[in-house]
């Protein structure tokens, strides 16, 4: 009761700042530090790794993440404040800037064969990366909407059905990586949100079978949906000493980073496969070899432990949100988040397929950048919608 | 109204109150359970990479980026006796691509690149993509695309490096042939190891890209005229870039010199006086003659003092990267060989020049005596089917010593001896031909050399498959007793022979390098790494007094009135003493399939104390005194240093 009183008597005066202190209150104050370290850590990582890119301007890759960070804290304070209640509310409008920001790629010029990017002038936009976040707060509004009928095949597979257009797109832009974490979102929503196991079963079945006929049964009859060098990329971690083309290449000469990185690593000018540019890539999808490789197991296992730690917390928010909607959010953040991170880190080590995922917080970028702080943000509203829930 | 704690409403749609369901707590915990899992993984495979193995992937970090390279040793030069410089070196400039650089490039520019390099080089743009393919299984060397580019060309490939990316420019040294074509045969050429020549190789410490000498000095003499190469490392980037000062773990050592036995000046005159017969032969209406070799030795010691060849090549054609267009013009048959030495691996019948041969074997074997009068018939009949054998001059019938034989070249005289010898069972012209060195290599320093052939009996069951041809008949002996038949030399061999003759019986080792040299430098003289001290001339047991007849028979045909080269050297101011032949070859020409007379001379000087022995052979030349003979004079004029045309000199009809 002491807390109305309170409340009510503030409200005229300083309404915003009373909504303020009770989010900030409110707040994860754990997640929001090992945020705030990952994205210092990521800066410091970027910062060594290409220190060695751009002649004569070591900083030039620090100087530009460092906006793009900028841009994201306040992104993440924007969505931090705002009711998750409202991407709600806003699914429809939200699917369709989505469906439209994708197609505009394919309008656009290519860049290097592949159509991902947005140029606004100053600022080269992927739109697949916003549109994970988009795709993640529509598929949790519809699947909340239709809470009781979840066991329904109509509600399952409408939900197939509004992830499977942007992820066509983004696939054909061609960006399989994005895609993929586009599926995984898919399967996180229908997940959390209580879709029965014999539709969760029968969806994995067939995607299994897609994968196989994607992969060996239609090459074999002559159908190539996938490019050659996609099926090679995907398949080569399998096999790496197997390499006629250099498909591999990249693997084999990540996977010597790393573990010439050994336990403390070989330092920023020690770094010989970063340094001489065996890396391909190492500022973006390769950046987690170059940390392994610079500062060995000790750096890398530091990275992952941070990344363990939102993944904790993120996790322990889905069981605090408030809500069916904001529950499958966050569980789909986790989940994308748990997906990018392991198949990043995986391909540089062997262990997962090569895709074009950057790493969160780590890889030069500004859209991943923004997209990911902004889904820590709604992570917070959910954590602190949560969390008042709980007070009344 | 419980889960709306802002300043929304809350939405009607949704079903409320939410909480928290057993089921929903489940499927958290899967995914939590999933998260470590698949953390766990990512930190068991770091922990195997890193520091499990990292280690040995530290070590492949380590030579990920260390190349070894190689660099060829200024190669040595080649010098005459004086110390003329023949072979030396140039600086010259190697374009090479980077197969790694290539890689990175899009199909179509790298295309289009590899059309612009080609255009630039005069190489076809599929040359340079069978050359790349070959160095295909090592993309981090860089690959030579050719040797020798033009100045322009360069300075052109450098300004326009950024449309040529992989593309590099290196120096090198290349092959310079001082006296252009002069001893081509004799110098031979340098060029890439070929993969044969290097499994051949194994163990030594030739490396795939090094350049080795092939064919004449530059290969027999190649360990000492390459130096030793330079190794070391250097650190690349992955587009092959080098990043790091270069380390040699051993500097290039330059080659040392080689000196020849050749006089360069006598060499010219030699090669000289081959065209000259070759002219004669034409103007005697021998149209076919087309070539020959000139063999110059110094009789008591074996050394070459010229040795030429025709026709004869630019090896330049050589340096740099090769033109296949050039090789094809070399191996066509129209130009007959030209890379062929036939001084050393030319092989031809003897013919009349092989009769000092006979009269020596048959002395030495007692059924000659050299004052016994043989009559000198126009033809005689051989075996029980009376085969005629003819004398070449149809007029002369007298009887002959030894001396009168060899000056005119009497055959039916050597045919009477020949008939003795059948008679024998031993194969006395054989055995005394081998002794003298025919039917085997002379061991000169350079190669490839021809054995030849000595006919023996043996050999003809050896050869033959019909039971006729199997049998060695009395027309065989009388064939060889004027080096004719199956018998086949080589003008070394001969000029080896007739050094026998001028020394006084000893045979001679034939050399053609003298000694190895460190190059002179500015300030000292060159320093005598290796000697090669000709070897003691091998006593084959002649009778002094014999070859005294025979060098007496020698003079006379070059000097009586009845010497079948009197014409030549009668009134040449130092004493030569020498003998013609005129061979019977069957040989095949463009349009032309029969027997053609090889003019064949030899002979040495001055009589008493020989310097040099002088042997001429012109393929096609007709009489030997008509071509070879001449040829050889020239030669002789110039070691001798006697004006042309000092004193008369003309051919005449002999054998």
């Amino acid at each position: 009761m002491a807390v109305r009183v309170a409340d009510t008597r503030r409200r005229p005066e300083v309404s915003i700042g009373g909504e303020a202190g009770r989010i900030l209150r409110n707040l994860d104050y754990v997640l929001l530090g090992a945020v705030a370290a990952l994205v210092a850590y990521g800066l410091w990582v970027l910062a060594s790794v290409s220190r060695n890119d751009v002649p004569g301007d070591p900083d030039f890759f620090l100087v530009r993440q460092s906006v793009n960070v900028a841009i994201g804290v306040a992104v993440l304070a924007l969505t931090t404040a705002l009711n998750p209640e409202l991407y709600r509310r806003l699914r429809v409008p939200l699917y369709a800037a989505a469906l439209i920001l994708l197609a505009i790629v394919f309008v656009a010029d290519q860049v290097r064969g592949t159509r991902r990017w947005i140029d606004i002038g100053f600022f080269q936009f992927q739109p697949s990366e916003i549109g994970k976040a988009l795709l993640i707060l529509v598929l949790a509004g519809f699947l909340a909407d239709r809470a009781r009928r979840l066991d329904e095949w109509g509600t399952t597979m409408g939900a197939v059905g509004l992830a499977a257009v942007p992820a066509v797109l983004v696939f054909l832009e061609p960006d399989l990586g994005t895609a993929l974490v586009y599926v995984a979102i898919l399967g996180a929503a229908l997940f959390v949100a209580g879709t029965r196991w014999l539709h969760l079963a029968t969806l994995a079945t067939v995607g299994v079978l897609t994968v196989v006929s994607l992969f060996w049964l239609f090459p074999a009859v002559g159908i190539q949906v996938l490019e050659e060098y996609q099926i090679e990329r995907l398949t080569g971690f399998l096999d790496p000493d197997h390499d006629p083309d250099g498909a591999t290449y990249n693997v084999t000469q990540s996977i010597t980073a790393v573990g010439s990185g050994g336990l403390d690593g070989r330092g920023v000018e020690g770094a010989t496969q970063t340094n001489m540019n065996y890396l391909p890539e190492h500022s973006t999808d390769f950046i987690f070899s170059s940390l392994a490789e610079q500062r060995g197991f000790f750096g890398a296992a530091l990275l992952l432990l941070l990344y363990g730690l939102v993944v904790w917390r993120a996790i322990r928010t889905i069981a605090l949100a408030p809500s069916l909607f904001t529950a499958i959010v966050a569980g789909a953040i986790v989940v994308a988040f748990v997906f990018q991170v392991f198949v990043n880190v995986g391909m540089t080590i062997g262990v997962a397929p090569i895709t074009g995922i950057p790493l969160p917080f780590v890889s030069y970028g500004g859209s991943s950048m923004l997209v990911t702080l902004g889904l820590i943000g709604l992570l917070q509203a959910i954590h602190v919608r949560g969390r008042l829930a709980l007070e009344r | 109204m419980r889960n709306a704690p802002g300043f929304l409403p809350p939405d009607p749609r949704v079903e409320e109150p939410y909480r928290l369901t057993p089921q929903l707590a489940v499927r958290i915990a899967i995914i939590g359970v999933v998260a470590i899992a698949l953390f766990g993984a990512l930190f068991f495979r770091l922990w195997a990479l890193q520091v499990i193995s990292g280690a040995e992937y530290l070590a492949d970090a380590q030579n990920n980026q260390v190349r070894t390279f190689r660099v060829q040793a200024n190669r040595g030069p080649i010098l005459d006796r004086d110390g003329d410089v023949l072979v030396s070196n140039r600086p010259g400039t190697r374009v090479q691509l980077w197969p790694a650089a290539l890689d990175e490039l899009p199909q179509a520019q790298r295309s289009q690149m590899i059309q612009e390099l080609g255009k630039l080089l005069d190489l076809g743009p599929q040359e340079i993509r069978e050359t790349l393919k070959k160095h295909r299984d090592d993309p981090l060397t860089p690959v030579t695309i050719k040797d020798g580019v033009k100045r322009e060309k360069v300075v052109y490939l450098l300004e326009h490096q950024a449309r040529f990316p992989g593309v590099q420019v290196t120096q090198i040294e290349l092959r310079r042939y001082e006296r252009g074509t002069m001893a081509a045969q004799v110098l031979g050429y340098v060029s890439e190891i070929s993969r044969e020549q290097l499994d051949a190789r194994e163990g030594s410490d030739y490396a795939p890209g090094d350049r080795i000498g092939q064919g004449g000095v530059e290969a027999a003499y190649d360990r000492y005229l390459r130096g030793v190469a330079g190794v070391g490392q250097v650190r690349v980037d992955a587009m092959g870039r080098v990043t790091s000062n270069r380390e040699f773990s051993q500097m290039p050592e330059a080659g040392f010199a080689v000196k020849l036995t050749l006089d360069a000046d006598l060499q010219a005159a030699a090669e000289d006086a081959l065209d000259y017969g070759i002219r004669l032969a034409h103007e005697n209406g021998d149209w076919a003659a087309d070539g020959g070799a000139i063999v110059a030795m110094d009789p008591n010691t074996g050394e070459l003092l010229a040795v030429a060849s025709s026709p004869t090549f630019d090896p330049s054609v050589y340096v740099g990267r090769v033109r296949p267009k050039a090789l094809e013009r070399l191996a066509a048959p129209e130009a007959n060989s030209p890379t062929l030495n036939r001084a050393i691996a030319g092989l031809y019948p003897p013919a009349s020049a092989f009769k000092p041969v006979i009269a020596l074997a048959a002395i030495h074997e007692g059924f000659l005596s050299p004052a016994e009068l043989i009559q000198c018939s126009p033809q005689i009949e051989v075996g029980d089917d009376k085969q005629v054998f003819r004398n070449w001059d149809p007029y002369r019938n007298e009887p002959m010593e030894l001396t009168t034989a060899l000056a005119a070249s009497c055959d039916t005289y050597f045919y009477e001896v020949a008939l003795r010898a059948y008679e024998r069972p031993d194969t006395p012209f054989q055995k005394w031909a081998s002794r003298m060195g025919f039917g085997s290599t002379t061991g000169v320093d350079i190669g490839p050399e021809s054995e030849g052939l000595v006919p023996t009996p043996a050999w003809r069951r050896r050869h033959f498959e019909h039971p006729w041809d199997k049998e060695w008949r009395p027309g065989d002996s009388v064939q060889l007793s004027i080096g004719q038949g199956d018998m086949l030399v080589t003008p070394l061999q001969m000029a080896r022979f007739y050094a026998l003759i001028a020394n006084g019986g000893l045979l001679v080792e034939p050399r053609i390098v003298k000694q190895i040299e460190q190059p002179s430098t500015e300030s000292g003289a060159p320093v005598v790494i290796r000697p090669f001290t000709a070897p003691k001339p091998k006593d084959i047991g002649l009778d002094p007094n014999a070859v005294a007849i025979v060098q007496e028979g020698l003079y006379d045909a070059t000097h009586s009135s009845y010497g079948t080269s009197t014409a030549v050297f009668g009134e040449f101011p130092v004493a030569i003493a020498g003998k013609t032949g005129t061979a019977e070859k069957f040989v095949t020409l463009p349009g032309f399939q029969g027997l053609m007379d090889q003019s064949w001379f030899c002979g040495y000087g001055p009589r008493e104390q020989a310097e040099i022995v002088v042997c001429a052979l012109i393929e096609n030349g007709g009489h030997g005194g008509e071509a070879a003979a001449p040829a050889a004079l020239k030669v002789f004029e110039s070691y001798f240093n006697v004006q042309p045309g000092s004193y008369a000199a003309q051919a005449v009809e002999s054998d």
